[in-house]
């Protein structure tokens, strides 16, 4: 029987593997690729919308990056559906954490205590694992700004730059290539917005395909603050990178040519 | 209050029931429908009566009693005896009056203040005046006349702690008397539910060569922090100087104004400024500047010389 | 009669707590240390009711440690004081709730500012420059007003501390005897002879 060892999540084959969970992978990278970057002075994420469907009404609030708590923002890629569900999960261990020691949660932690969910479900009961890959973006005291990456087996790891979902290999050699150690927020966001415009298959970025979200710390406050873009800024970031789609010939030309002026003064250099 | 019932009742019921013979007729007499009796208090009338008795209330043995919470002090040191006091009368949790005179004038050379049951207070008060008819009399036996008088009253309920003082023959003298019948002479006395507050600031401030300006200074500080802390003491702070020409009064602050602004300028023996701790420091911190090459990371220190996840190398699915 | 102090100045937390074990009018031990360093940078004073604040301080010693070892960093004094006091709220709430005051005295790294709080059994939790639980209270707050700066030295908070602990030699009726005292810095948690 070949579907002896696959069909029950709980069940290792001979070789030692877990293959739903294995599928699991699987099918986040064929999901839409979300990158992560980790700055000295801000972590961004970003994330390619897959549009299905030229009659689909847009969805104004974003569908793969979330706030989970005033110092984590969290970018998914897998089925949308379960990662409502860890969203959610998550943003209720957050706050659970913040009423029992009054502190913002470490981000570690959050990305620990989500992989211990997930882990379970690839011992317990009969159930499938979560389909889903997350990216942790955060800000705590002890180790400051963080990037964490969790799968549907339950690891997790650090990271500075990484990339998950579809064509997420190309991705990483590209951050690898690119990646500098002193990288700045502004230069990081830049970097994403070209990794994803490698890796997508459009010719051209706009808001309707693209999330974007950073987490820095308020010049004021010095508390963290996590933005998730709209579509106005994301567009203007892409066409401060020269990634925006022309809107016709003359316009591009004139884009092209006064990019660096408009640039000063964009909401995106927050 | 039964005589008015039985006018308005409709049967004739009531003189039965203090007929010895029929002694369960007034339990019939309900049964049939018609009250016969009110139900009385099951406390002596005195005592019921007095419980529902009106604060303005003219007759003097039904004025609710009030200042259980004082803070008073005196102090004896080269230059005389201070004495302060708060102004704070209490009934209950309730403020009852935010400027009641603790100090009694007895006479130019004679104070005595007053903490406990204020009506107690005011009632041996009459009985100093007689001593006014004599020639000056000494401290200790003005001290002594209030003690026995106190004391013939032990055990009926009188509740007062006080402090006579004044200047004789013997020069300044302090005594402090209570109803129990104590009487102490001694140098630095504090009396009240804030006397421990007064005492903390007074006896770490105190020495006997203070200089009059200092002494003034030490009674109003102590007498401020007790109605910082004490929720009974406060309002107005009374402050009074007794000298060898006999007993001066200095003036009379807000313990509010004394906590923000300090008593006010060219007051001698006073710094300057607020005595509330949140004013006194204000501007201070307690933060450690920054040194060079801090590590203010790895938080309680212990791991702190561990390398934080996030240094790591690139995805394994790479 | 038990009684303990803490006292924040400038870099540095000082705790102290009277070293008297009693039971009914008998004191049974002069030299007990009631205080428990919860981690490098954190001490807890507790006092109440006897057997409650022993179980209690080594059930919050045993899970700060269990934090520490789970995490690889110790909670802030802040986020420790926070989730001590919800122990002491959520046993409020039984049968049989713990009556244990405490004092918390630590330093807070990532700030560089010392912190006090002070907790009581009913759970109430205040962020102090000064604290005092138990007769000292009384006795020791006014001094504390009257004399306390958040920018002494070290000396001068230890000289501060003598007062109080003089306050209470002339005033209280008990003799507490010797003081234990213990102060946290940067460097962290050690004894100190007063």
């Amino acid at each position: 029987m070949s579907r002896r060892y696959d069909s029950r999540t709980t069940t290792f084959s001979p070789e030692g593997r877990l293959f739903q969970v294995e599928y699991a992978m699987e099918a986040i990278s064929h999901a839409g690729t979300t990158v992560g970057i980790l700055a000295k002075d801000g972590v961004v994420l970003a994330a390619e919308k897959k549009v299905t469907s030229k009659l689909l009404e847009q969805d104004q609030s974003s569908e793969k990056i979330f706030n989970l708590s005033d110092n984590i923002i969290a970018g998914v890629a897998g089925i949308t559906a379960d990662a409502n569900s860890l969203v959610n999960y998550a943003r209720n261990q957050a706050q659970k954490y913040l009423l029992a020691y009054d502190d913002d949660m470490p981000v570690e932690q959050l990305a620990q205590r989500l992989c211990d969910l997930k882990q379970g479900y690839t011992q317990y009961g009969g159930l499938r694992p979560f389909g889903v890959s997350i990216l942790y973006a955060g800000f705590d005291d002890h180790h400051h700004f963080q990037l964490y990456h969790s799968d549907p087996s339950g690891n997790y790891s650090g990271w500075k730059a990484t990339c998950i979902g579809n064509n997420n290999g190309t991705a990483t050699s590209l951050l690898k290539q690119d990646y500098k150690d002193d990288i700045g927020i502004q230069e990081a966001m830049g970097l994403a917005a070209k990794v994803l415009s490698k890796t997508m298959d459009a010719t051209s970025l706009d808001s309707e395909k693209l999330e974007f979200a950073t987490i820095t710390l308020d010049p004021r406050t010095k508390k963290p603050v996590g933005r998730v873009f709209k579509p106005n800024d994301i567009d203007r970031l892409l066409e401060k990178h020269g990634l925006a789609k022309p809107k016709d010939p003359e316009a591009a030309a004139a884009a092209a040519t006064s990019a660096p002026a408009q640039g000063e003064a964009m909401a995106v250099d927050s | 209050m039964n005589s008015i019932l039985s006018r308005f009742s409709s049967t004739n019921a009531l003189p039965a029931n203090f007929d010895n013979e029929g002694g369960r007729q007034d339990f019939q007499d309900s049964i049939n429908g018609a009250p016969a009796q009110f139900d009385l208090p099951g406390t002596e009338p005195a005592r019921f009566l007095s419980q529902y008795t009106d604060v303005d209330s003219s007759n003097p043995a039904a004025r609710i009693k009030l200042q259980h919470g004082t803070t008073t002090l005196a102090f004896r040191y080269k230059g005389g005896i201070i004495v302060c006091v708060d102004s704070r009368a209490t009934a209950g949790s309730y403020i009852a009056s935010g400027t009641v005179k603790k100090v009694i004038e007895i006479n130019p050379y004679l104070l005595g203040t007053m903490a406990g049951g204020a009506a107690d207070c005011q009632y041996w008060e009459c009985r100093l005046h007689e001593l006014r008819n004599k020639e000056r009399i000494s401290v200790a036996a003005a001290s002594k006349y209030l003690s026995n008088i106190v004391y013939s009253y032990k055990g009926m309920g009188l509740s007062m702690g006080t402090m006579i003082c004044g200047w004789d023959k013997t020069g300044p003298a302090l005594f402090y008397v209570d109803s129990d019948g104590t009487r102490l002479k001694g140098d630095v006395f504090s009396v009240g539910s804030g006397s421990t507050f007064a005492y903390g600031v007074l006896d770490q401030g105190y020495h006997w060569d203070l200089t009059d300006a200092e002494a003034q200074e030490l009674g109003r500080r102590s007498i401020y922090a007790a109605t910082h802390r004490d929720a009974y003491s406060g309002n107005t702070i009374n402050l009074y100087h007794v000298k060898e020409e006999g007993w001066e009064f200095i003036a009379n602050y807000d313990a509010m104004n004394l906590h923000y602004d300090g008593p006010g300028d060219n007051v001698p023996g006073a710094p300057g400024g607020g005595y509330g701790w949140d004013v006194r420091t204000q501007g201070l911190s307690s933060k450690l500047e920054a040194t060079e090459g801090q590590q203010t990371s790895g938080q309680g220190g212990r791991f702190a010389d561990e390398q934080p996840l996030t240094a790591s190398v690139q995805p394994p699915q790479a | 009669m038990e009684c303990s102090f803490g006292i924040t100045g400038k870099g540095y937390t000082i705790i102290a707590s009277d070293s008297n074990a009693a039971r009914s009018i008998v004191k049974m031990k002069t030299d007990e240390d009631k205080q428990k360093v919860l981690s490098d940078h954190l001490v807890m004073t507790y006092s109440g009711e006897s057997g409650d604040t022993l179980q209690f301080s080594e059930y919050i010693e045993r899970n700060l440690r269990l934090y520490g070892i789970r995490n690889h960093v110790e909670l802030r004094p802040r986020a420790a004081a926070s989730w001590i006091r919800a122990q002491i709220a959520d046993s409020l709430r039984t049968r049989n709730a713990y009556q244990v005051n405490l004092l918390l005295g630590g330093f807070d790294l990532p700030t560089s500012e010392p912190a006090l709080y002070w907790v009581d059994y009913l759970g109430t939790l205040a962020t102090v420059p000064f604290a005092a639980h138990g007769y000292g209270a009384f006795f020791a707050l006014s001094t504390l007003d009257r004399y306390h700066r958040p920018d002494m030295s070290l000396e001068e908070g230890l000289d501060l501390l003598r007062r109080c602990i003089n306050e209470l030699k002339t005033r209280f009726i008990v003799d507490l005897g010797t003081f234990k005292v213990r102060v946290v810095d940067r460097e962290g948690v050690r004894e100190v002879k007063l």
